[in-house]
């Protein structure tokens, strides 16, 4: 609970850094319809290209990155692993009777055996990722290998091309969108976001929408997020010294405990709260009343260019794919 | 038996590229018996920090925590019942709004002992003397926690704590937004439950006039290490005591300043206020 970081916002000074939010918000929106559009690895295969040059030229750190999308990276394994072994569109690749798999006994209680070991492993160790490739393949040779005993029966084990074409796919796309929008988060402050948002939605005030309260809104609570962990963790050794372990004990036990901490935490986010508009109104604050800003956004050159490359790459994606 | 502190760090991980050490290479044993310890230090010297390590609520990064006879490495044990450690060491926190929670000032009492599967009528019975201990009396009891000031939800909140009946008992900062009179009272408090159950007391404080009066044992911690382990009559008799951010007790400076002034032959060093008087009263007859 400790390590959630809201906002993964990292200093910079490259040309991303100097683009206005307004402009990287709709960049990012068109970026990814052309993205949507190209349908073949290819095209997908170059697009990651553009996405890698840009990293470069805005200097970001690709190992940052990385890092940011190691949540989805078992995801994708899993999408990757699950496309191969149920697609069964397209030619397959294996001629049949080469990769014959055993059913027996033996093989199956040796997979049984090889699961519980996979699962045993995971709570040990702390490389689930390597692990699970470890598990599939291990599966693959124990079938494929351990032919003794009285066979009930084989079946083939086939790699179709579609599967192999729509994973590779899947995950190129998938990585794409990714870096796209951990570059839009890396380079943009949580508050210029917002304050885009609201630009956008300024319009919406003809149906009575109040984009400026929307926003404030939005930034209040990205604000308090850390604040409200960091309480709730402070609640929790505090019930935790008195009793309250909240990984032990039984499910009437447990509830009354998650009672324990949800009703302090809600005293604190309402006091604040009191407090926090308390503070806002000795300071003048009124709400729908135009206000100023420190920072105004400015669309200058780089928005200019950055706008001219992102409807270039549009224009092509649209003429290829049509 | 009580807590031994072997060479223990502890870092917070944060979003900063080195984590923050929040304590580090902490040596200290502590007795279950009989000591009533004040734990000082400037704000953010890790006092916290090593009152969390004294009831297994964190887990030393580096080093070992042997509390009561379980050793608490970085790793949890599955062999070690953790509850139980907090059972033997109470730690009250420093804001009660972190653990007030029930409807009546009963039930809330009664969450520390129940979770230790106590009977509910002994429980009830603990919970009745722990309020009348913390200065209250049973009308209280029947009352809304969230109603009650902030003095006396701090009472509140030493009283679940006391229900539990700990061994060692660690405060956090438990003179913090009182009057002077609710401090002394506090102190008071816990100077007569050491008295008469011979329990050790732990207070964390920012306090020196207190720490002088009521401590038996000093610890001070600069930058999460520990500078000083001793009485406080030798941490007071020290001259260079701003290097840890803290200052001398309040008998101590005017008898000082009245020394100075008038040339008197002054012992400085007396602990309240009471034999400061009797000092003074001394040199004056004299």
């Amino acid at each position: 609970m400790k390590s959630i970081v809201i906002g993964q916002y990292l200093p910079g000074q490259s040309f991303l850094y100097k683009i206005d939010p307004r402009t990287k918000l709709v960049a990012m929106l068109f970026l990814l319809v052309s993205i949507f559009l190209l349908n073949t690895i290819v095209l997908q295969l170059i697009s990651f290209g553009v996405v890698l040059t840009i990293l470069m030229l805005g200097k970001l750190s690709l190992r940052r990155i990385m890092r940011g999308l190691r949540p989805i990276f078992v995801l994708m394994i899993f999408t990757f692993v699950f496309q191969i072994a149920i697609n069964t569109a397209g030619v397959p690749l294996i001629p049949s009777g080469y990769e014959t798999m055993h059913l027996s006994p033996f093989s199956l209680g040796a997979a049984l055996v090889w699961t519980v070991l996979w699962r045993i492993g995971v709570k040990t160790l702390r490389v689930r990722f390597w692990l699970f490739l470890a598990w599939v393949l291990g599966l693959y040779a124990i079938f494929h290998f351990i032919d003794i005993g009285p066979l009930w029966g084989t079946f083939d084990f086939q790699v179709y091309s579609e599967g192999v074409r729509m994973s590779v796919f899947v995950i190129l796309r998938l990585m794409i969108v990714l870096t796209l929008s951990t570059v839009l988060t890396l380079t943009t402050k949580p508050t210029d976001l917002t304050q885009a948002m609201e630009s956008f939605m300024r319009p919406l005030r003809v149906i009575g929408l109040n984009s400026d309260e929307f926003a404030l809104i939005i930034s209040i609570s990205l604000r308090y997020i850390p604040t409200i962990l960091d309480e709730a963790n402070k609640i929790m050794l505090a019930q935790a010294s008195r009793g309250a372990d909240f990984t032990e004990g039984k499910l009437k036990d447990k509830i009354r405990q998650v009672v324990s901490l949800l009703v302090p935490m809600f005293i604190i986010a309402f006091k604040r709260s009191e407090d926090l508009a308390d503070a806002m109104e000795s300071r003048n604050f009124v709400p729908g009343k135009p206000r100023t800003r420190i920072h105004e956004l400015k669309f200058g050159a780089w928005d200019l260019i950055a706008l001219l490359f992102v409807a270039a790459t549009f224009a092509t994606s649209l003429v290829i794919a049509l | 038996m009580g807590i031994r502190f072997e060479h223990v760090s502890y870092h917070y991980v944060g979003n900063a590229k080195r984590p923050y050490e929040a304590i580090r290479d902490i040596n200290l044993d502590i007795d279950a018996k009989d000591e009533f310890i004040a734990l000082v230090g400037h704000t953010g010297s890790g006092k916290s920090t090593l009152a969390q390590h004294m009831n297994a609520l964190v887990f030393p990064a580096e080093g070992t925590v042997r509390l009561f006879g379980a050793t608490i490495t970085a790793k949890r044990n599955k062999k070690i019942k953790y509850n139980d450690l907090r059972r033997k060491v109470g730690l009250v926190f420093q804001f009660p709004e972190y653990q007030l929670f029930e409807e009546t000032v009963e039930k809330d009492v009664l969450f520390g002992p129940l979770n230790f599967h106590v009977p509910l009528e002994e429980a009830k019975e603990r919970a009745l003397r722990a309020i009348r201990l913390v200065g209250l009396d049973e009308t209280y009891l029947k009352r809304n926690p969230f109603n009650l000031s902030g003095g006396e939800k701090k009472r509140v909140s030493i009283a679940g704590i006391l229900a539990l009946d700990p061994q060692i008992l660690v405060l956090d900062e438990p003179t913090s937004g009182l009057d002077p009179l609710g401090k002394i009272q506090m102190m008071e408090l816990f100077e007569s439950i050491r008295r008469e159950t011979g329990k050790t007391i732990i207070v964390i404080t920012h306090d020196m006039d207190l720490v002088y009066r009521y401590a038996t044992r000093v610890l001070v911690l600069e930058k999460g290490s520990l500078v000083f382990d001793g009485s406080p009559d030798r941490l007071f008799r020290r001259s260079k005591l701003e290097d840890w951010h803290l200052d001398y007790p309040q008998t101590i400076r005017v008898l000082k300043k009245v020394k100075e002034t008038f040339g008197w032959n002054l012992d400085v060093y007396q602990p309240t206020c009471e034999e400061a008087f009797a000092e003074l009263k001394k040199a004056v007859t004299k």
